[in-house]
């Protein structure tokens, strides 16, 4: 009881832990709006809304990994944020911008030969840009930042 | 570039734990440092060379 009152005071004490914990509470709130949609809806899941789920899951997934990698560097006294991290962040937002852009033309081209409501494209197209995120962040950690 | 990190780490007895927080990093930046994924700024490489007590050459080779 004391060690879980000891941590607690330490998450509120620390604005990194803050940080993590918000990341936390985010993934959980899409997590369980994304449950509650897919079992309480009435129609049968179609595999493209099948599709829709695992991507968020993975996104979820990933954002839950974020806020334990937080947790642990908060306990070990290592800084939230360093050079190498800001910079990660930074090329990868780029990458994402520039790869972002083409989706985006792609999207179009797609709307008028595929028969998809404005909300659907929209939705798929802001979930496309999460991936493409994620998946630049992941090929910029393998690759590193050397000579840039 | 190349660097002589892990080589000045083992002489000094140390772990990439102790040498992120002596430079104010995290451990992870010491990783890719030492794999050559990662140049490091000019303030964090003089951070390093002030924790092994040596010149900035000394430990990050430039090549042509």
């Amino acid at each position: 009881m004391l060690f879980k009152s000891n941590f607690v005071l330490e998450i509120n004490n620390n604005s990194i832990m803050k940080r993590a914990l918000l990341a936390l509470v985010v993934s959980l709130i899409v997590l369980a709006s994304t449950a509650l949609w897919f079992f309480k809806t009435e129609k049968s899941v179609t595999p493209r809304e099948l599709l829709t789920f695992g991507i968020i899951i993975v996104l979820v997934g990933f954002g839950l990994y974020f806020a334990y990698m937080r947790f642990t560097g908060a306990r070990r006294n290592e800084p939230p944020e360093d050079e190498l991290s800001k910079r990660i962040l930074q090329k990868t937002a780029a990458w994402s911008y520039y790869i972002s852009l083409y989706m985006w033309v792609f999207m179009i081209w797609l709307k008028d030969r595929v028969t998809l409501d404005t909300e659907q494209v929209l939705g798929a197209g802001i979930l496309s840009m999460a991936v493409i995120f994620f998946l630049c962040w992941i090929v910029i950690r393998f690759r590193g930042l050397r000579n840039e | 570039m190349n660097n002589r990190i892990r080589e000045f780490r083992a002489r000094h007895d140390m772990t990439q734990d102790d040498l992120a927080k002596r430079v104010n990093v995290r451990r992870e930046t010491i990783v890719f440092l030492e794999k050559n994924k990662y140049n490091p700024s000019l303030k964090l490489a003089h951070d390093i060379a002030r924790v092994f007590g040596v010149a900035i050459e000394e430990i990050f080779l430039f090549d042509n």
